[in-house]
């Protein structure tokens, strides 16, 4: 009985579904993990695993207010935020080796667009607020991403070559291929190219601390300042749904883009799940490690930073040029 | 569409790449210490690169020389410089910290620019012959301009002689991926070259310490007048 369940055919739209509540339930979830282990690496006992679920909880029961002067623009951005980063796993392969109908609505870029959509309207809404604070965080972290955004285009040109298209689900399958396809070095240079921008992108050492307090050296977390209870847990909840899709992203489409489920059966989707849990688990340890054994960089030194990211993603594309790379 | 090249020639590509990547981070390390560990790293990346390609083409000769370049270049070279700048760099460094010319994301960004120059300048041989691996020796062009780079943006001696003796493992590379079957006494005779050069650094090194007392070359431009 047991063996039949199991086996038995998922329907394409619940697979489609469960993607994006596997990302929408799992996300506070990771960032609980990677607090502990930090934690753990730091002597401290830590938060709970569960501890963001139960602050996103407590938050959605406080009051919200909204500075004077600020528009209705100030209360729609978490919104449209979320709505953004829970429309991405639509696009990316989270559970499946194949895609999915709505898979194909956005390539790439189109994925790049929303996630940039997302942290566009945040920043107005910082804007919005006159604080000084957020407005210092929004305006750098849109000067760093302008900074950052041409090693993303390397990185996309990189996967073009690589595959002949831009859709992740090709790059993915490209992957799988053969050995020979994971240990050249455009793909390697990419993948790495991707992760220091996943983590300037989500606020971790060496670009931001995550968990200061000092405003001076804030830039993503400085931008929320203004918001409260039910709309601060969204944005709460949008970056970590944000570190999830990066990490799903760097995961199932460059580094490890196995366990994904093959076929519709429910045993292989529920193992996509776990294997996607496990993979996301393991970068968020190393991101931990990283958080754990490097200082801050100083605000003016990020573009170092960039330029060492940019470096990695132009020569993936250059070792494409003269092929075989 | 690129199709992938086997395991092993993909690997000695992943390790030509490592290599022009470490190139850039001696250009940007601004301590001669962290230098010298980043060539050594980078001989010791050769020695597993002539493994790699005695492994996949069955060339015995290339163990030996594997374990010769890297004594030579990981433990001998490190250790003599380490020895050579051991009082001036302990008393900090005189001259090499901070003798950057250009920031280092510039500098980056401009090397990113000669590397590319020595991509394409390969490139445009068109080399596809499975004995020469057009990549690999791309990259060990790429390396050449970028230890040139090194040697312009950096104003003290000791960064100089080490951008010189990078030249000189970008020089090995392209021998190793293009002639591999080089009689083993010709990869020798070829190592102990850089010793010659060690040496004549050394003397430079010295003489210009004990006559300046810096290694920096800013101070150089006195003589002029």
């Amino acid at each position: 009985m047991r063996g039949r369940a199991v086996s038995a055919a998922v329907p394409i739209p619940v697979i489609q579904l469960l993607q994006v509540l596997t990302v929408a339930l799992c996300a506070p979830g990771l960032t609980g993990v990677i607090a502990k282990v930090e934690a753990r690496l730091q002597g401290r006992r830590g938060p709970r695993v569960l501890q963001p679920y139960y602050d996103l909880a407590k938050l959605c029961r406080k009051e919200s207010l909204a500075p004077e002067g600020a528009s209705w623009f100030f209360l729609a951005a978490p919104l449209v935020a979320v709505a953004a980063y829970l429309t991405i796993p639509l696009l990316i392969p989270v559970l499946t080796t194949y895609g999915l109908p709505l898979g194909y609505m956005g390539d790439i870029l189109g994925g790049g667009f929303l996630l940039s959509l997302a942290s566009f309207v945040v920043a107005v809404a910082a804007l919005e607020t006159g604080s000084p604070y957020a407005q210092l965080g929004s305006s750098r972290a849109k000067t760093f991403s302008a900074i950052t955004e041409p090693v993303v285009l390397f990185v996309v040109f990189t996967v073009a070559l690589l595959t002949g298209t831009d859709l992740p689900y090709a790059l993915a399958a490209t992957v799988r291929s053969s050995a020979g396809e994971v240990i050249r070095p455009a793909h390697l240079l990419a993948s790495a190219a991707l992760f220091m921008v996943i983590l300037h992108e989500t606020g971790r050492i060496p670009v931001e601390t995550h968990t200061g307090t000092s405003e001076f050296g804030m830039i993503e977390e400085a931008r929320s300042f203004e918001h409260s209870g039910p709309y601060l847990a969204l944005l709460k909840w949008g970056g970590q749904l944000k570190q999830l899709i990066l990490f799903t992203i760097l995961a199932d489409v460059f580094l490890a883009p196995w366990g994904l489920a093959s076929t519709q059966r429910l045993g292989a989707v529920l193992l996509a799940i776990v294997a996607l849990l496990a993979k996301a688990t393991v970068i968020g340890v190393v991101v931990a490690v990283i958080d754990d054994s490097f200082a801050k960089l100083r605000l003016f030194k990020i573009t170092e930073y960039a330029s060492a990211a940019f470096l990695l993603a132009v020569l993936g594309v250059f070792t494409l040029y003269l092929g075989g790379g | 569409m690129n199709t992938a090249p086997g395991v092993y020639q993909g690997a000695a590509d992943v390790i030509a790449a490592l290599m022009l990547l470490l190139e850039f981070g001696m250009l940007r390390q601004a301590l001669v210490r962290d230098q010298v560990r980043l060539y050594a790293a980078q001989s010791a990346l050769i020695s597993v690169l002539a493994i790699v390609i005695a492994a996949d083409r069955s060339l015995p000769d290339l163990y030996a020389l594997a374990g010769l370049s890297g004594a030579l270049k990981v433990v001998a070279v490190p250790l003599v410089l380490r020895r050579l700048l051991g009082r001036p760099a302990s008393e900090e460094a005189p001259g090499v910290a901070g003798s950057h010319t250009l920031s280092p994301a510039t500098a980056v960004l401009a090397s990113i620019g000669l590397a590319a120059f020595g991509f394409f300048c390969f490139g445009a041989l068109h080399l596809h012959s499975p004995e020469a691996p057009a990549l690999a020796l791309a990259i060990a062009g790429a390396m050449v301009f970028v230890s040139f780079g090194l040697m312009i943006v950096r104003r003290d001696v000791a960064s100089q002689a080490i951008g010189f003796f990078s030249l000189e493992n970008a020089i090995s590379l392209a021998a190793l991926v293009v002639a591999a079957g080089l009689p083993l006494i010709l990869e020798t005779a070829f190592l102990f070259d850089l010793l010659v050069a060690v040496v004549v650094f050394a003397m430079l090194m010295r003489a210009h310490h004990t006559r300046a007392e810096s290694l920096s070359t800013a101070d150089l431009t006195r003589l002029r007048g």
